[in-house]
């Protein structure tokens, strides 16, 4: 598949502080990746080198292929959000995009319209700036990041800000784009639930290294964390678990429940054994951990962005 | 660099702040000719009622014109940096920026630069004394001041670019445009083969166009040129190079 943005040993420093330690990424083709990890982890940093903010101390990005000169020339095919949205405070929503769109070459004069409807900012388009809440300016800079029509979106922390119903709309919004004119995405957010239901895949970062580099579903597998079971006959089932699984770890609970902690994977056999040997199972579930959990396990606790 | 160039514009026709300026530029350059001219009118006897007083105005007014080039580069280098982030993330050279921001506020500032010129000239010789050479001595004069003012402008848009805080700006413009004379003078009197280099600080060569255009002798001074060159090139290699390494977010 396609790469749109790689990096090899990409290394930032600032004076003595080493923020990205030598870092290889790659961001294929249709993707919807999170980047998570806690404050001063690079997350801001490494999206700040790919849209050019900051020059590496070393190592290589290539966007769509291209590196080094030719680099400036692609970045017109993505759009960024790095941290907070900035705009021209005395100017108008529909100002502050017109502005950009003769700088973005954008022939279309109506393409100002179409992006402030879709992130719902067509009726407050003659606000100022200065004016606008948090969320609304959340939901220009995503307009502004709309605003080419391009290939790839990098968002760094987007729905910072945003209510619950904004927060969905710019889930569906994302979530769309990417089926619909299949947009790759790479997006870091604090909150990790939304995550979950937006990303297809999961990248963790801590101390500027990547710790974890996952699918979602690999993720869900390796989340999967115990076995709960109701059944009629509590001891037959722990004999039974006992003689077919030697290391199994279980407990034995209150109202005839087990929870198994190991051999997760073994789920459907589990099931069958009981069945086999005459236990009625009553609840069959696979207890797993949210992303949070999972995040808080992998990268120690530490707070999140 | 050329849809660069577009938006900025774009966005400075939209700042009033500017308008206002250049208004009260041009206004006060009228105040300035009614109030010599209702002056003769009130007193006969009154010596300054004459064009070429008027013009010494702009002349000796150095400091003045620095000041209304800060504020028209500052109208597009000032303090809505922060939107670069947004340029540079979609592929926009910084060198492109640097001098797409440069050309834009120098080119409105020399347009002013001329309508002020234009309308103090029609202003002296229609409603002040005026005298065969006044216009001809005024117009070598700012052939002078010229260059001088120029590397002035490039210095101001370098700072602004580099994030310069206005203090230091404001120390380092008094610096070189207004006590470099006098600093170089000092430093190197003991130095005898450069103890004239003073004559050729911006300050000092200033001066020097004031008072030969009050004598009336003022001519055209390939000095000025030297100087103004000089530190254009440097300011503005420093401005670009810096620039061009510098993080915007």
């Amino acid at each position: 598949m396609e790469s749109i943005i790689q990096v090899y040993q990409l290394t930032k420093k600032f004076k003595d502080t080493t923020i990205i330690k030598p870092l290889d990424f790659s961001l294929r083709k249709g993707e919807i990746c999170a980047l998570i990890g806690p404050n001063g982890s690079g997350k801001s940093t490494l999206f700040k080198m790919l849209a050019g903010q900051l020059h590496p101390t070393a190592g290589d990005i290539h966007l769509f292929g291209k590196t080094g000169g030719d680099i400036a020339q692609v970045r017109s095919r993505m759009g960024f959000l790095v941290e907070t949205p900035a705009f021209y405070p005395d100017f108008t929503a529909s100002q502050n995009l017109e502005y950009f769109r003769i700088q973005r070459g954008v022939v279309e004069k109506k393409r100002v319209d179409e992006v402030l409807e879709i992130v719902n900012l067509a009726k407050e388009n003659k606000k100022r700036f200065k004016d606008y809440s948090m969320g609304m300016k959340q939901r220009l800079g995503i307009a502004l990041c709309l605003l080419n029509s391009p290939d790839c979106l990098v968002l760094d922390e987007p729905i910072n800000g945003l209510d619950a119903d904004g927060i969905r709309e710019i889930r569906n919004l994302l979530v769309r784009l990417n089926r619909e004119k299949q947009i790759t995405i790479c997006i870091s957010s604090h909150i990790l639930t939304e995550l979950q239901l937006l990303a297809t895949r999961f990248v963790f970062i801590k101390n500027g290294v990547i710790v974890e580099d996952v699918s979602k579903d690999t993720l869900q597998q390796k989340s999967q964390k115990q076995l709960q079971l109701t059944v009629d006959d509590p001891a037959k089932t722990a004999r039974l678990l006992e003689q077919t699984y030697a290391d199994i770890q279980f407990k034995v609970l209150p109202n005839q429940v087990i929870t198994i902690h190991n051999h997760v994977e073994c789920s459907a056999d589990i099931n069958r054994l009981l069945l086999e040997n005459g236990v009625s199972v009553s609840e069959f579930r696979i207890e797993s951990r949210n992303l949070e959990g999972y995040y808080l396990e992998l990268v120690g606790g530490d707070r999140h962005e | 660099m050329s849809n660069y160039l577009k938006s900025e514009q774009y966005r400075m026709m939209r700042k009033k702040s500017l308008h206002i300026t250049s208004l009260v530029c041009l206004l006060l350059l009228v105040v300035v000719a009614a109030v010599l001219y209702y002056s003769q009118k009130s007193d006969p006897n009154f010596p300054y009622a004459t064009s070429r007083f008027y013009y010494t105005n702009i002349i000796g007014g150095g400091g003045f014109i620095v000041i209304v080039g800060f504020l028209y580069n500052f109208s597009l280098t000032g303090k809505d940096k922060d939107v670069l982030k947004n340029v540079v993330s979609f592929g926009v050279s910084r060198n492109a920026i640097f001098w797409s921001k440069l050309i834009l506020t120098l080119r409105y500032f020399l347009l002013l630069s001329v309508i002020g010129i234009g309308l103090m000239i029609g202003l002296g010789e229609t409603l002040l004394t005026g005298d065969s050479q006044s216009v001809k001595d005024f117009l070598i004069a700012l052939v002078n001041m010229l260059p001088i003012i120029l590397s002035a402008f490039f210095t101001i848009h370098s700072l602004n670019m580099l994030k310069v805080g206005e203090i230091y700006s404001l120390i380092v413009m008094l610096l070189v445009f207004v006590f470099s004379g006098d600093l170089l003078r000092i430093l190197l009197r003991q130095v005898t083969s450069l103890q004239d280099v003073y004559k050729y600080a911006p300050d000092a060569l200033l001066n020097d166009n004031l008072l030969h255009f009050m004598n009336d002798t003022v001519t055209f001074g390939y000095q000025y040129w030297i100087t103004g060159v000089l530190l254009s090139v440097i300011v503005l290699l420093i401005g670009v190079t810096k620039f061009a390494k510098q993080t915007i977010d």
